[in-house]
C-alpha cells in the first residue's frame, strides 16, 4: 500500500506518529490517534507543561518535553501548539527527520494581521528550505484510517478505503469521511490542508493519484495556488482514476487589466468549469453531491447509456420517479414487446401497471420471487440501460421492523440482482415518517453493496452524472 | 515580418496593442485563415493593394491613437472599383482626422471583403491564476447579450476543440437552421487548435481576438483580429 519512493509516502504511511502540545481535559488530539497503538504504531506525546503529563500518561502515553527526545524517528506529528511556538517545533522537527506534520496550529495569514502572517512566512520559508512536509496549518491534518491516525474520534478506523479526499476546509474533510462512512464508504487516505503554505493540493492529488488503496479521489477546493501545475496534475490524475471536484466560493477574479473582449468574457467561473472538462473531473456542488456521484462511481456497475427502467411501488410514486429522472436529461424508453408479453403473464394490472414505468406493488405483494422474476424480465430488455428501483418506507416499515426477515429477503434479492447483472442498478428509499428507522437499516444496504439513495431527485442527478463522465471517459 | 520584428517594433513604438494587419500577418503565418489584408499608406497604395487582395475590398483606418476605428468613420466597406477605393482612402483619412485631431495615422489596411458567413468568434486571454485561456462562441448577440461563450486552457487537444464547440448554447445554428448550411466544424477546430498552437508559441501574445471569425460551409476565415502584447 502507498507510493514507495515518494516524498509523501512515510507521512501518509506512519508507524510513529507524535502529538505536540495536546491539552487536557479532552486531549482530543491523543485520543483521535489512540487507535494507532491497536494497529501496529506508536504514540506519542510531547508537551512541555508538568501540569499535563498525568493527564496524558493516564491514557497509557508517554510524553516527552521536546522532539528530539522521542525515542523513534517520527513519521507524521500533529502540532497543537500555541502560533508562537509553532516555528520552534517545526525546528525540532526538521532536525528530528520526521516525515511530515499536520499544524492543526492557528492565527496564521487566515487572520490577516500581522503576526499571523508574518509567523505562515517563517514556517513557509522554514519548510521549503528543509523540504519538509507541512500539512497546513489552520488545517485538521491527515485521517488514515488504516493506519490509526484520525482527525475525529467519530471517524471509523478501518481498512476498507477506498475513497482519497482532500480538502481545504477541515469541517468538510470530517463531515465527508462521515457521511461517506454512513453510506458504506471509506477514506483511504484524506488531508485537510487549511492555508497550504507548503504542500498545496496539487502534491497530494499527484500522491493519491499513484496510491493503490485509493480508487476514487474526491476534494473540496476554494482556490489554488499554482493554477498551471494544478491544471496539469489534475489532467494525469483523471486519466489514472475519477476525481470528483467539490468547488467551493468564488474563484479570485483577480488583478487584470483587459483590452480584449475575451478577457472581459473569461468570468473565473466559466475559466474553471471549461478547464474541469478539459481535464475529465467530475464536479459538484456540495456534500451531498459528492457522496451520491461517489457512490455511483463505486457501488454501480459502469453506466453505460441513459434508457433508464424506471420501478415504483406505485402510481403516484411511477410518476414522480420519471419526472425527476427525465428532468435530470434521462430517458424512459418504451419496453421490447417481448418484454411487455412476459410481464403481462402475470402482472396485475388493476391499480398497477407494467409500462416504463412499473407500478408494481400490486403484483410483487412482498412475493421476493416476483420481484426477482420482474427483475430479470426488465433487465434483460434491450431499450434499458440501468435501473432504478423504489423501495416504501411509507408502505413497508411496519412490516420491516415487526419480521426484520423480510428486510433481509428484500436487500438479498437486490444483492442477487446486482451480483448477476452488468447494467447499473440504484435504489430510491426515501425516509418518510421513519427518518430514524431508515438511517438504521441503511448499514444493511451499504453491507450488501446496494446503493441506496433519500430521494429520486438524488439518485437522477448522481446517475447523471456519472453517465457523462462515463461518455466523456470513452471520449 | 517575424512575430520578433513585429514584437519588437511595436516595443519601440510603445505600443502593446498590434495593428490589425501585423496581427493578421502573424496569424496568417501560424497557419490560422484569416482575410488577406495590406497596409496602404498612400492612396495609390491603397488602390494596388486592393487589386492584390482581389475586389470587393474593406478599407480601415490603421492609428495607434483609433481604437474603435467605425466610431471615428474609419471604415468603408464594400468598395467595387479603384475609383472608390481611392475616394475611401481620402475619406477615412479626413475622418480620422477630424475625429482625433493629432492621432497618428500610420494608413489604412485594404482587406478583401469576404461573403458573409457564420459568425463566431476565437479568442485568448490570459488567466491571472491558469495562464493562457481560450475562448470559442458564437459571434454578434450571442456573445454580447448571452455570453454564450466556452473556454479551455492551452495546449488544447483536439477533443477539447471539438467539446467547446459542441458545449455552446447555440450550437444547433452552426449545423444549419432555416435552410443554412451547416458550418465546416472540422475548420473551425482547425483555427481553434492553430490559435492555441501560435499563442503556446509565443508566450507574449497576452490577448487575442478573432472576432469575427465567418463559419462557411467549406472552410473558416478570420475577417478581423486583435492582438495584445505583453508589455517589454
Amino acid at each position: 500500500m502507498g507510493v514507495p519512493g515518494h516524498r509523501l509516502d512515510r507521512m501518509f504511511n506512519p508507524k510513529v506518529v507524535a502529538v505536540i502540545g495536546d491539552k487536557g481535559p479532552g486531549y482530543m488530539w491523543l485520543h483521535n490517534n489512540l487507535p494507532l497503538t491497536e494497529r501496529g504504531g506508536r504514540l506519542y506525546s510531547v508537551q512541555v507543561d508538568e501540569k499535563e503529563v498525568p493527564g496524558i500518561e493516564a491514557l497509557g502515553l508517554q510524553n516527552f518535553k521536546s522532539v528530539l527526545e522521542v525515542p523513534e524517528p517520527i513519521d507524521y506529528a500533529l502540532v497543537a501548539v500555541p502560533r508562537q511556538v509553532a516555528p520552534y517545533v517545526l525546528k525540532d522537527l526538521i532536525a528530528a527527520g520526521a516525515g511530515g506534520a499536520g499544524f492543526f496550529t492557528s492565527g496564521f495569514a487566515e487572520t490577516g494581521e500581522e503576526l499571523g502572517i508574518r509567523l505562515q512566512a517563517q514556517l513557509a520559508e522554514m519548510a521549503r528550505e528543509a523540504n519538509f512536509n507541512l500539512v497546513g496549518p489552520n488545517c485538521m491534518g491527515l485521517y488514515l484510517p488504516r493506519a490509526g491516525v484520525r482527525f475525529s474520534a467519530d471517524a471509523p478506523v478501518t481498512d476498507a478505503g477506498e475513497i482519497g479526499f482532500l480538502s481545504q476546509s477541515g469541517t468538510h474533510g470530517i463531515m465527508f469521511s462521515l457521511v461517506a462512512a454512513a453510506n458504506g464508504m471509506y477514506i483511504s487516505k484524506c488531508a485537510s490542508f487549511g492555508n497550504a503554505v507548503v504542500l498545496d493540493v496539487s502534491d497530494y492529488l499527484e500522491y493519491l493519484m499513484l496510491d493503490d488503496e485509493t480508487r476514487v479521489i474526491g476534494m473540496y477546493v476554494e482556490g489554488v495556488k499554482d493554477g498551471r501545475r494544478f491544471f496539469t496534475t489534475l489532467k494525469e490524475a483523471c486519466r489514472r482514476k475519477p476525481v470528483v471536484v467539490w468547488k467551493g466560493g468564488q474563484t479570485e477574479a483577480g488583478a487584470r487589466a483587459t483590452m480584449s473582449h475575451t478577457g472581459s468574457l473569461a468570468a473565473p467561473q466559466a475559466v474553471w468549469d471549461g478547464m474541469m472538462r478539459q481535464c475529465g473531473a467530475l464536479t459538484t456542488n456540495n456534500l451531498d453531491e459528492t457522496v451520491d456521484v461517489m457512490k455511483m462511481l463505486l457501488r454501480a456497475k459502469p453506466l453505460r447509456g441513459d434508457g433508464m427502467a424506471l420501478l415504483a411501488q406505485t402510481g403516484g410514486q411511477s410518476v414522480s420517479i420519471t419526472d425527476a429522472f427525465a428532468k435530470a436529461g434521462l430517458q424512459v424508453p418504451r419496453f421490447t414487446d417481448a418484454t411487455y408479453a412476459l410481464l403481462g403473464e402475470f402482472f396485475n394490472i388493476v391499480g398497477g401497471s407494467y409500462q416504463n414505468p412499473l407500478d408494481m406493488a400490486g403484483t410483487i405483494q412482498g412475493n421476493m420471487e416476483t420481484l426477482d422474476r420482474v427483475l430479470r424480465i426488465v433487465e434483460a430488455d434491450p431499450n434499458v440501460d440501468g435501473m432504478a428501483m423504489e423501495l416504501s418506507a411509507m408502505f413497508a416499515a411496519r412490516q420491516w421492523k415487526a419480521k426484520p426477515e423480510t428486510l433481509d429477503a428484500t436487500i438479498a434479492t437486490l444483492a442477487g440482482h446486482i451480483a448477476r447483472s452488468e447494467k447499473p442498478f440504484v435504489v430510491i428509499l426515501h425516509p418518510a415518517h421513519e427518518a430514524e428507522y431508515v438511517a438504521s437499516i441503511q448499514p444493511k444496504f451499504n453491507d450488501a453493496g446496494v446503493p441506496v439513495f433519500p430521494s429520486f431527485e438524488r439518485a437522477a442527478a448522481a446517475y447523471r452524472r456519472a453517465l457523462e463522465f462515463a461518455r466523456t471517459r470513452a471520449g | 515580418m517575424s512575430f520578433e520584428a513585429v514584437l519588437a517594433q511595436a516595443r519601440a513604438e510603445g505600443r502593446t496593442l498590434l495593428t490589425e494587419v501585423e496581427a493578421k500577418s502573424l496569424l496568417q503565418e501560424a497557419g490560422v485563415p484569416v482575410a488577406a489584408t495590406l497596409l496602404a499608406r498612400t492612396r495609390e497604395e491603397a488602390q494596388a493593394a486592393a487589386e492584390q487582395v482581389g475586389f470587393p475590398v474593406v478599407l480601415k483606418i490603421v492609428s495607434p491613437d483609433i481604437v474603435h476605428k467605425s466610431d471615428v468613420g474609419g471604415v468603408k466597406l464594400n468598395l467595387q472599383d479603384r475609383e472608390a477605393v481611392g475616394a475611401a482612402f481620402d475619406e477615412v483619412v479626413a475622418n480620422a482626422e477630424r475625429a482625433v485631431p493629432g492621432a497618428r495615422i500610420t494608413g489604412v489596411a485594404v482587406q478583401h471583403m469576404a461573403p458573409q458567413g457564420t459568425e463566431v468568434i476565437v479568442g485568448m486571454t490570459t488567466d491571472p491564476q491558469f495562464g493562457p485561456v481560450l475562448m470559442f462562441g458564437l459571434g454578434g448577440i450571442m456573445v454580447e447579450v448571452l455570453k454564450d461563450v466556452s473556454f479551455r486552457l492551452v495546449p488544447l487537444e483536439e477533443k477539447d476543440a471539438q467539446q467547446m464547440i459542441d458545449e455552446i448554447k447555440g450550437r444547433p445554428v452552426l449545423s444549419g437552421v432555416r435552410g443554412q448550411p451547416p458550418a465546416d466544424i472540422e475548420a473551425l477546430k482547425r483555427t481553434i487548435l492553430k490559435v492555441s498552437e501560435f499563442v503556446q508559441a509565443h508566450p507574449e501574445v497576452k490577448e487575442l481576438d478573432l472576432n469575427p471569425v465567418f463559419a462557411y460551409p467549406d472552410g473558416a476565415l478570420a475577417v478581423d483580429a486583435r492582438m495584445v502584447i505583453a508589455e517589454a
